[in-house]
């Protein structure tokens, strides 16, 4: 059993009479963790918090084992993180400004600078990190946002909405990366984002976060499984056959505008579906079981959050 | 497994102390200082003192070599002038443990009051390399997110003014010092002169410590460069208008100049009114010449003000710690 990364017990902090995190308690054991919820909910207080960058006023954290109050220093030396504004040393070239960042973390000047190349690489920077950042698109800012966070080699990476302002293959681009961190390389990330899509891609775990208390803390696999009877069926023709199979086995189908049909089957597994397929000798092209559970689990999250 | 996911791998080596860490700050903030081109103007005009101190430092020493260039030339000068060098060649030779540091300690007070001046200018230029554009750019969350704290990085920032001044202030006379009295005839000068370079080190070093502070407390004012500078501007120049008007008003309002009150701690230090009558004793010549400065400013120079201005600069620091405390911070 993996020890956790994150420990919060009764965390609190507020705004003046505004409760940003109210009494948050968690177990977080390593992996890629997508920390979802709507703007303003304190996803960003709750990193902030783990990183003591705010200060809170109830409740302990513990971060990779230790209590970020008495060795905050310490933590963050193994600890990445890159916020969701802009920010930087004004005046820096790009690959002065990870150089310099690894040395705040404690890495020898040489060191440093090479690990600072490698990282520039990793992210997918070229010439241009020799240009000053001042001058750097929102892309190149966010690569290299994700190369000052991880070029002290940490255990664990937290990443406020890394993929803003990013084109569709440059979101591709750093999500992959965001996800080799984990999957290859074993660093923990912390993934804060409302794009529920970005989150189901690349973690295994969620928290759903809302009003500044914790909805949901689970595996993707376990949210999903409680989702369970719900499909997408792709089908290259014969989609209103389709449509009729499902209605005469009573299951709640809708054709959607991929061309796409959603059945709502209500078993286990995609065997009953299969099945029923086979009887009219329609192959399907894929199966996507548990669309848009995640989605889903978000809305249904919230409601219940609304109704308390 | 990404395209670019090629170079990863994870860093085996031993990380360095926090003291490491601080000094990487304080590196890069005078780095970042030194790029301002009038900041090296001012840095080069400083070390143009310090070489004019080194020559008057030779000359001196020259004036005891009876047969050197110097006696020589001055030979040739008004008579009045060649008088005093007559005196001061008989001081110098007789008294050396007197005459050295009495000279030191004028010449000392001389050139580390003027350089108070060049390091103001420079304090403006470097006041939004300190932690205005910090704050401007986001760069206060960087530093908190690494592993450094809230201490280390004001202790990193108050090292980079204070390094600053060390090259336009500090430095110029100390090694002024040090080269004056290696070209001078005698080793014994290194000795005599201690006293005199105690005072500077105890007036430039707790000057420095006090400006460093101001400059850290104005410069986290605002984040934005030309409201840190003004406002640095106005303490420094405002402050110096309020003294003649305060010798004829209050006289309380000299304190709020912060030049004044570090003139005051100077005259504090150097002991300038004992200096000043062994001088006068010894080569009445130059006495005469230095009781014409006297007369106008005899109060001044023999009855500093130190408690006002300690009570003047005390109010400032206080005020600039109060400023760092409520104003740095990542959020």
């Amino acid at each position: 059993m993996l020890l956790p990364i994150i420990e919060t017990a009764n965390l609190s902090k507020a705004f003046g009479q505004q409760k940003a995190l109210d009494q948050v308690n968690l177990t977080v054991r390593p992996g890629a963790i997508g920390l979802l919820g709507p703007n303003g909910a304190g996803k960003t207080t709750l990193i902030k918090c783990l990183l003591q960058l705010q200060p809170f006023h109830g409740g302990s954290v513990r971060l990779l084992g230790r209590d970020v109050k008495s060795e905050g220093r310490e933590i963050r030396k193994r600890v990445g993180y890159a916020s969701e504004q802009d920010c930087h040393i004004p005046g820096m070239v790009g690959c002065e400004y990870a150089t310099y960042c690894a040395q705040l973390c404690g890495l020898p000047f040489q060191a440093a600078r090479q690990r600072a190349h490698e990282m520039l690489d990793f992210v997918g920077m070229g010439q241009e990190r020799y240009r000053k950042i001042d001058t750097y698109s929102t892309g190149m800012k966010q690569r290299l946002k994700l190369a000052q966070a991880i070029v002290h080699d940490p255990e664990i990476v937290l990443l406020d909405e890394p993929t803003n302002g990013l084109d569709p293959k440059g979101q591709v681009q750093i999500l992959e990366l965001v996800q080799s961190l984990w999957k290859v390389h074993g660093i923990s990330v912390v993934l804060s984002s409302h794009l529920l899509h970005d989150v189901d891609r690349i973690c295994d775990q969620i928290i759903i976060i809302a009003r500044g208390r914790v909805l949901v803390h689970d595996t993707l696999q376990n949210l999903k499984s409680r989702r369970r009877g719900a499909a997408e069926v792709v089908v290259a023709d014969r989609q209103s056959e389709l449509l009729d199979l499902f209605q005469r086995n009573a299951w709640s189908c809708e054709l959607l505008s991929n061309g796409h049909v959603r059945v709502e089957h209500g078993g286990l597994n995609l065997n009953t579906v299969l099945e029923a397929m086979g009887t009219i000798q329609l192959p399907p092209l894929e199966i996507i079981p548990s669309p848009n559970a995640l989605e889903e689990f978000f809305v249904q999250a919230l409601e219940s959050a609304d109704g308390n | 497994m990404p395209l670019h996911d090629v170079h990863y791998q994870h860093w085996e080596g031993q990380h360095l102390g926090i003291w490491h860490r601080r000094a990487v700050i304080a590196k890069q903030g005078l780095k970042a200082c030194l790029q301002v081109k009038w900041m090296r103007y001012i840095v080069t005009l400083c070390w143009a003192g310090a070489l004019l101190q080194v020559i008057v430092l030779f000359f001196l020493g020259q004036l005891l070599v009876p047969d050197s260039l110097i006696v020589q030339w001055l030979g040739n000068l008004n008579p009045r002038l060649q008088n005093i060098a007559r005196g001061l060649m008989t001081w110098l030779a007789e008294h050396p443990e007197v005459s050295v540091r009495t000279t030191y300690n004028l010449l000392f007070y001389y050139f580390t009051s003027n350089l108070v001046t060049f390091t103001f200018i420079a304090i403006a230029l470097a006041i939004p390399h300190l932690i205005t554009r910090d704050l401007s750019s986001n760069a206060i969350v960087v530093y908190a997110s690494k592993a450094i704290g809230w201490f280390d990085y004001l202790l990193s920032k108050l090292a980079t003014i204070f390094g600053l001044m060390i090259l336009t202030w500090l430095g110029p006379v100390c090694v002024a010092w040090f080269v004056g009295n290696l070209l001078s005839t005698h080793w014994h000068f290194f000795w005599h002169s201690r006293v005199a370079l105690f005072h500077v080190l105890a007036y430039a070093i707790s000057s420095m410590m006090v400006l460093s502070i101001l400059a850290l407390g104005i410069s986290a004012v605002s984040s934005k460069a030309r409201t840190t500078v003004s406002l640095w501007m106005v303490l420094w120049l405002l402050g110096n208008a309020l003294v003649p008007i305060a010798l004829q008003t209050k006289p309380w309002l000299k304190h709020l100049s912060l030049e004044h009150n570090l003139q005051q701690i100077a005259l504090t230090v150097f002991h300038l009114k004992e200096d000043f009558q062994i001088a006068q004793n010894n080569i009445p010549l130059l006495g005469q010449l230095l009781r014409g400065l006297r007369d106008q400013r005899s109060f001044a120079l023999e009855n500093p003000e130190s408690a006002g201005a300690l009570i003047g600069i005390g109010v400032l620091v206080a005020l600039s710690l109060i400023v760092i405390a409520r104003k740095v911070k990542p959020e």
